[in-house]
């Protein structure tokens, strides 16, 4: 192990394109750093990542490494582990810390027991409490919060769940950061499964789970032919929409999309409930909303307990205005 | 448009032969499988050569697990359990023994202590229990004692041949909301059994079907009922005692309401609190839960409260009638025990060793016509029989009068049982009479000045802070949950009714009696102004409160899809 | 093929679950059910084995209420199950568990090992990547759809914002499955009423704790999550209410 402490980035990147929650990581990792005293450094990985590797340089990090390897072209958990396995042997960082994705979620957990080393994953936050590092991570499916710690030896692994941390916190570095490529060597034959080409495809079903912004609609929307604004509005802020258990049960629209006990639990990063008055069923499935704006003409609404933003008002009048103001804005961005 | 709940056409059922099948998993259905096994296991050890299976026994409960769907304050009077299994208090989960009992009177902001506490309501001997965990410890030593129970599985129907009941079908699994079939939809089951026991609690809809088709009620009361309602709190150590009891009588409940409230302490930090409302009530506004919010409010209450927090909440109907509402018992290939049949001692408030006792004593019915290999009332008769002859008689028969005495409003109620308690349960007449439920409702043009005074429980209850809670959330403590795509399992059997006609006559008050906010009058999409009948049946908590009460008599309470239902953990 | 499922009992959705003072949960007085991703999990076996025929085994590791899921998943058309029996199993972090069920399968030639997407209750979603790394098999997590092909597999699986991935794969291998692709099947009465005489074998906490080593993760404490929400009311005329909105979602929440 290095004498002073190292926190590396394994970011993921998509034809030279770093994902948004890669920069988070990034940003968990200086905060961790300033804490712990600990250096941070990043790893960009692929077949010839320079692109994304200049991208993270520009950060505040203390060293970029470009893993690259023709056999990384495609994505294959045995590819990945065996790029790293030996790299991490050599570096021993303190931490290692990944972007919570799916592609993460496949390889992070056999990379970190190939090494014997326990991994933290999906967590939201940190404490470093006298000397010893915390994570702390939702279970029981947001009921509770858990504060979970490593037991033995460093190099310790962690994921990092997206919008935990703020990409827009990021520092960036006064010189770029020096990068080191490293020529992985992988044995073709130790990768076992053959991947294809990926594809887009519409999706069968709606997964609100993923959405991150969310327009919800509920009785005060009044009559079905109101859904059509709501639908605008999602439409013009790109998120999906969702509805309480009324709306649903009229079937105004599909099951899919309810939210609550009886349907979906989301956490996206805006909800923005419309006429929706807060029966504790639908607040159970989007409390944990990043950030939560109500309008209800009633100023009673239970949902107003939990809504950052509270409007007491006619939605049918704000709605459409919002649409206006909320096109301005991106044509203005 | 709602469709509801029907049995598929043109559906091949799977059969299932069977013995014995016990139609529910409480505390009946569950002593009856038990003693039916205890004697079987005798039988065994002393007939080695004749020996008797267990095999085709079989319990089916709709609730996913044992005691979901259980709920009681509860106090259990130890009297039969001791006969089923004596020394039963060293392993069964009882939370104390009674120690403490108190009698109030409440008015609105005060309350008198009763001198003396009535002896029906002493309760030393007694246990305080959750009849959830009870019913879960009861479950396993039947399966222990090699009987299966088929979790999640209702009973939908009576399998009949001519006058014989010769078993049930089991209800039909993916069904979807407009009456078809989904990819994974089982039919239910024929099972055919030679004895068929109803063990479904109050009003059971196969019991029903039972009562209707052979016309059993004809020579009896007509059954009635009450409902209750239940929070359990956590409460700062110290508040209730354990084992300690606390009945009120009086406010919220006006002087032509029938019933009273609760308190249990369960083990220093829990409490069990709840109201029971007689279904004879006039006024068509009362809102039972609403009564429950109103009583949390009396400065009694709120400072036992105070500081707590509301875990669970429940409500189920209970049968009042007594003694000459019980139908017959048995006949060709059947049996109720229980609820179903209305063991319960309404001036006690106590029905669980009853519906235990009459549950052993139908297994001993039913031991017998095994060995006998008959099937017949004649056979059966067995049942009543002994009934007639045991405790449950002695226990009924001196309170046979009591609750018929209440119609009339508590002073009423008072004369007469202070009158039966004179005359050995007579009082005034040999058989008081009694109404069913609904007729007693009155419509709203008659309601005079002085129903002002039930502002405390009617209408919907508010939301105050950690203390009371609107129904909807009180619904949520239930942790009641279905099947969201199937047809509704609450039919009503003419919509139009309540659009038109109970709306004017009655104020549909199925908004108020339920108390699981499954009935709503919504505004009508179609003519602005009017309202609509609107149903939330994954809402419904099973106490069958709208079957018992519609006051037209249109609503008919169906199981839902197997392993739906409340979640009545702890309670 | 050979198919063996691993199942987890996990409190039912809607339980009201209790905090002891240490901070950690109570486990008694809780419903529980089978973990709804693993239900998914048994459901895709159970096709398999009507497609290709074989054999599905399911495994759990817990105390003896978990008893519970393997008799459902029997019910449900599951051959023969193994219970890892026992309260050791309940503190074991992912990788510990995975050793465990490793070591108690390890004698038997699965050709597939299926697990849900990940628990109910902790959700970890590392067990069944760390089980193929513990028993040296390849994998491949949140799959869709299964055909066997010659000697190995045609899987289709899910990737983020909409992309899938078709993929080959050799056998015995381990994956995860997606939630929600098929609908499950209900058990039936002859199903419960078979399940009894099925055979179960039980494991204790000796048969594996050779193999399975230390806890490299502690949960310190569970708690309800602290919230630091302060409402703000916008009020004004809409157009107005609107453009403070639109300011809140670019400069606050920063969607835009």
């Amino acid at each position: 192990m290095s004498a002073r402490g190292v926190i590396l980035v394994i970011t993921e990147q998509r034809e030279g394109k770093l994902n948004r929650v890669s920069y988070e990581t990034i940003t968990a990792a200086q905060k961790i750093g300033a804490e712990t005293g600990w250096g941070v450094e990043a790893v960009a990985m692929g077949a010839e990542v320079s692109v994304a590797a200049g991208e993270i340089a520009a950060k505040k990090l203390e060293k970029v490494y470009q893993i690259q390897s023709p056999t990384l072209q495609q994505y294959t958990a045995d590819g990945y582990v065996a790029a790293l396995k030996p790299f991490l042997t050599e570096k021993l960082p303190s931490l290692v810390l990944f972007p919570h994705t799916y592609q993460v979620r496949d390889f992070a957990p056999k990379l970190a027991l190939a090494l014997d080393r326990p991994l933290i994953s999906d967590a939201v936050g940190y404490k470093y409490e006298s000397g010893k590092l915390i994570f702390t991570r939702q279970m029981f499916q947001g009921k509770f919060a858990a504060d979970v710690s490593f037991t033995g030896e460093p190099p310790y692994f962690a994921t990092v769940q997206a919008g935990s941390f703020r990409a827009d916190q990021i520092e960036n570095g006064s010189t770029p950061a020096p990068i080191e490529t490293v020529n992985a060597v992988i044995e073709s034959s130790s990768i076992r499964v053959r991947p294809h080409e990926m594809y887009k495809e519409a999706k069968q079903a709606v997964d609100l789970t993923q959405a991150e912004i969310i327009v919800s609609v509920g009785r005060g929307i009044k009559e079905q032919k109101n859904i059509e604004m709501a639908a605008k509005l999602a439409e013009v802020l790109g998120g999906e929409l969702a509805a309480s258990r009324p709306i649903c049960d009229a079937g105004w629209l599909p099951i899919e999309r309810q939210i609550g006990s009886s349907g979906q639990t989301v956490s996206p990063k805006l909800y923005l409930a419309l006429g929706i008055s807060g029966a504790i069923q639908h607040l159970v499935g989007m409390k944990g909303s990043r950030s939560i704006i109500a309008v209800n003409k009633d100023p009673e609404a239970p949902i107003f307990d939990i809504a950052d933003v509270a409007v007491v008002g006619n939605l049918l009048e704000i709605v459409p205005a919002l649409i206006e103001e909320v096109k301005k804005a991106k044509a203005e961005a | 448009m709602q469709s509801f709940r029907k049995p598929l056409a043109g559906v091949d059922h799977p059969q299932m032969d069977a013995d014995v099948v016990i139609v529910g998993g409480g505390p009946a259905g569950l002593a009856c499988a038990l003693r039916l096994s205890q004697l079987i296991d005798e039988h065994n050890a002393r007939n080695p050569d004749s020996q008797l299976s267990k095999e085709n026994i079989s319990v089916l409960e709709k609730a996913r697990e044992a005691g979901q769907h259980c709920l009681s304050g509860a106090l259990l009077d130890p009297r039969s359990m001791r006969e089923l299994l004596p020394g039963f208090e060293k392993e069964a989960p009882l939370d104390a023994e009674v120690e403490k009992e108190a009698v109030y009177f409440l008015t609105e902001k005060g309350k008198w202590k009763l001198p003396i506490t009535p002896p029906p309501l002493r309760d030393h001997g007694n246990y305080v229990i959750s009849i959830n965990r009870f019913t879960k410890w009861l479950a396993k030593k039947v399966e222990d004692a090699g009987i299966t129970i088929f979790n999640g599985f209702a009973g939908s129907e009576l399998l009949l041949d001519g006058e014989n009941v010769v078993g049930v079908r089991t209800d039909d699994k993916g069904v979807d909301k407009n009456n078809q079939p989904k990819s994974n939809f089982e039919p239910g089951y024929d099972v055919r059994s030679r004895i068929t026991i109803l063990a479904e609690g109050a009003r059971g809809s196969l019991t029903k079907q039972l009562i209707d088709r052979f016309d059993l009620q004809a020579k009896r009361n007509p059954q009635t009922y009450g409902v209750g309602v239940k929070e359990l709190w956590e409460v700062p150590e110290g508040r209730v005692a354990k084992g300690e009891v606390i009945y009120t009588l009086g406010w919220p409940l006006t002087r032509a309401e029938y019933g009273g409230s609760w308190i249990y302490g369960i083990d220093g930090r829990q409490i069990s609190l709840g109201l029971v409302l007689g279904l004879d009530y006039k006024d068509p506004r009362t809102d039972p839960q609403h009564a429950l919010q109103s009583f949390k409010k009396h400065p009694f209450t709120t400072k036992l409260l105070e500081g707590g927090k509301m875990v669970r909440y429940g409500a189920k109907s209970l049968p009042y009638g007594g003694w000459f509402a019980i139908p017959p018992l048995a006949g060709d290939g059947w049996m109720i025990i229980g609820d179903s049949a209305g063991f319960l001692n309404s001036q006690r408030l106590k029905g669980i060793h009853l519906a235990i006792k009459s549950g052993m004593l139908a297994a001993e019915a039913a031991y017998r016509a095994l060995l006998a290999r008959k099937f017949d009332a004649a056979q059966l008769n067995d049942y009543p029989k002994a009934v007639e002859n045991s405790w449950i008689k002695k226990e009924l028969w001196p309170v046979r009068n009591f609750h018929q005495g209440f119609e009339k409003g508590l002073l009423h109620g008072l004369f007469h049982a202070g009158l039966q308690q004179l005359t050995g349960g007579r009082g005034l007449y040999k058989k008081y009479p009694s109404h069913p439920d609904y007729e007693q409702m009155e419509r709203i043009e008659k309601l005079s000045d002085e129903d002002a005074s039930r502002a405390a429980i009617i209408g919907p209850a508010r939301r105050e802070g950690a203390l009371t809670f609107d129904k909807i959330t009180d619904v949520y403590y239930s942790g009641t949950k279905h099947e969201e795509d199937q047809p509704s399992h609450l039919i009503i059997h003419d919509t139009n009714i309540c659009n038109e006609r109970c709306v004017q006559e009655y104020g549909n008050p199925c908004q108020n009696f339920c108390p699981a906010n499954v009935y709503e009058m919504v505004e009508n999409s179609e003519s602005p102004g009017a309202k609509q009948i609107h149903l939330n049946p994954s809402n419904c908590v099973h106490c069958k409160t709208c079957d018992i009460m519609d006051p037209y008599q249109i609503i008919t309470w169906v199981p839902p899809e197997g392993g739906g239902g409340p979640n009545y953990d702890g309670m | 093929m050979k198919i063996l499922v691993c199942i987890k009992q996990v409190p039912q959705k809607d339980a009201p679950l209790k905090l002891n003072e240490s901070g950690s949960w109570i486990r008694e007085d809780v419903s529980y059910e089978v973990n709804e991703p693993d239900a998914y999990a048994l459901e895709e076996a159970l096709r398999q084995k009507e497609k290709n025929g074989g054999e599905v085994v399911v495994v759990t590791a817990g105390p003896a209420r978990a008893q519970q899921v393997l008799r459902e998943a029997l019910a449900k058309g599951a051959d023969r199950a193994i219970h890892l029996e026992g309260d050791e199993f309940v503190k074991l972090d992912a990788a510990s568990t995975a050793k465990a069920i490793a070591a108690a399968v390890k004698s038997e030639n699965f050709d597939l090992i299926f697990t849900g997407l990940q628990s109910d209750d902790y959700g970890y979603a590392q067990t069944g990547v760390l089980l193929a790394e513990v028993l040296g098999w390849p994998h491949s997590t949140i799959i869709l759809h299964i055909a066997k092909e010659g000697d190995g597999l045609k899987l289709k699986r899910e990737l983020e914002s909409g992309y899938f991935q078709d993929m080959e794969m050799p056998l015995p291998a381990v994956l995860t499955i997606q939630s929600g692709g098929n609908k499950l099947r209900y058990a039936t009465l002859m199903g419960i009423k078979q399940a009894k005489n099925k055979p179960m074998t039980k494991l204790g906490w000796a048969d594996v704790a050779a193999a399975v080593g230390k806890n490299g993760l502690t949960i310190e404490r569970l708690y309800i999550p602290e919230k630091q929400k302060r409402t703000e009311t916008i009020d004004g005329p809409p157009a107005e209410v609107a453009r403070k909105l639109v300011d809140k979602m670019r400069n606050e929440m920063r969607i835009l």
